[in-house]
This record gives structure tokens, C-alpha cells and sequence, in this order.
């Protein structure tokens, strides 16, 4: 019985730390990852158009669950289903974690 | 349950933006109405509770004219929000500009990058 317990107490820990491995992603990975974003919306996450939306600053889960809208079809916009179409979970969190923690967008009061 | 405490907030938040112009003609103002959007994006790491749970977007230095389209999406539905579409339902295309406008307006990185300018000239 003891075993048992503690066999699930080690998968438990296991899965936290692969869990909170998987939320992060590497803003190093994102900015090489990143490339074609960059080219409508900026190197640094500051657009090249007024259409075009900054995203330096912008709140990593945002991104991430914009481009998760992007790639299942619930936001429509068709160059922007293009781009999410190939990304994978891992390239979604890397490019977030670079956009994010760029300097720009605010919160406003 | 997340849901029922942000029902509420929005309830107390659009009783406010309705009791208020109260004095002013009955007409909502645009500072009601920004009133509205500062709820959830005038503070600091508010979050969405429904249908998924992520950090509002900042809106403060965002460029002008993805912000009137992204309204103009949530309003006709092509942008599918529930509570977006909400707030946007009575917005005419001028509350929506001047809204933006406010949004993108003045400081961050962002002013290097010649919004206002470039906002301008696309009239």
C-alpha cells in the first residue's frame, strides 16, 4: 500500500513538472521562431501597419490563445489562419514568451 | 462558478455606465462607454472567465485602426465573443474611432513607431 502511494506521489510530481515545463516557452526559440511574424508585425513586436496589431507587450497567454483561435478556425482572418496553421503547441508558447516580454503595449488607465 | 462572479461585475459595471448619464441628456457618453472597456482592460491582470480563462489584452498603445476593426468584427459576429459582442453592440463606427484613438494614444514604445500620424493619414 505504501508503494502504491508513493508511486502516485512521484507520477503527481512528475506530471506538476512537466506541466509547468510545457506553460513556458523560450523567448530565445521565439525571436528565431519568430521571423515570419516579424515581417507585418515588427522585429520587436511594433507593427509595419496600422492594420497590423503590436505585439510587444501583449499578454503571452493572449497570444496564446489568439493563435490557438487562429489554427482551430475560431478567428477567421486568413493570412493569420495561414501562419498559426503549422505552428505546434511548442513554437505557440516560444513565440508568445518572445513578443511578450518585448517592450510596448501598456495597460492603459 | 468564475463565470457568475464576472456576470456580476459586469452587471455592477454596466449599471454604473447607465445610471450616470443620467444627468447628461440621458445620452451615453463616450467616457461611459470607455468606462465599459476599462473594466476589464484598465486593470492590471484581469482576466477573461468564459468560455476560456487569459489575460484581457493590453490596449494601451495599440495601433488605432486594428482596434476599430477588431471591434467592427465583434460587433457584426465575425469576431465571435459573447462578451465583446456585447460591448460593442451599441457602438456607432465614431465611438469606435474615438475609443481606439484613445487606446493608441500617446506614450510607450509604440510613439516612435508614428501611429497617430499614420492613423491620420489614412483619412
Amino acid at each position: 500500500m505504501k508503494r502504491i502511494v508513493k508511486g502516485l506521489l512521484l507520477g503527481a510530481i512528475a506530471l506538476a513538472c512537466a506541466s509547468a515545463f510545457a506553460a513556458s516557452g523560450d523567448p530565445e526559440a521565439g525571436m528565431k521562431k519568430s521571423a515570419p511574424c516579424q515581417a507585418c508585425h515588427g522585429p520587436k513586436g511594433i507593427s509595419v501597419s496600422p492594420e497590423f496589431p503590436n505585439l510587444a507587450g501583449q499578454q503571452e497567454d493572449y497570444i496564446i490563445a489568439s493563435l490557438h483561435h487562429y489554427k482551430d478556425g475560431h478567428r477567421k482572418n486568413p493570412i493569420m489562419v495561414g501562419q498559426a496553421a503549422n505552428l505546434t503547441e511548442r513554437d505557440i508558447r516560444d513565440i508568445a514568451a518572445y513578443f511578450s516580454e518585448q517592450k510596448g503595449l501598456y495597460v492603459k488607465d | 462558478m468564475p463565470s457568475l462572479r464576472f456576470l456580476a461585475a459586469a452587471l455592477a459595471l454596466s449599471g454604473l455606465a447607465l445610471s450616470a448619464p443620467a444627468a447628461e441628456n440621458t445620452k451615453v457618453t463616450l467616457q461611459n462607454k470607455l468606462a465599459q472597456c476599462q473594466g476589464c482592460h484598465g486593470i492590471d491582470d484581469w482576466k477573461t472567465a468564459y468560455p476560456e480563462v487569459y489575460h484581457v489584452p493590453k490596449l494601451g498603445g495599440q495601433k488605432a485602426a486594428y482596434i476599430v476593426n477588431a471591434l467592427k468584427e465583434y460587433k457584426s459576429g465575425e469576431r465571435n465573443f459573447g462578451t465583446m459582442h456585447a460591448m460593442t453592440e451599441d457602438l456607432t463606427d465614431d465611438d469606435m474611432k474615438q475609443l481606439a484613438d484613445y487606446f493608441a494614444g500617446q506614450g510607450g514604445a509604440q510613439t516612435a513607431e508614428a501611429t497617430p500620424a499614420a492613423a491620420g493619414e489614412k483619412k
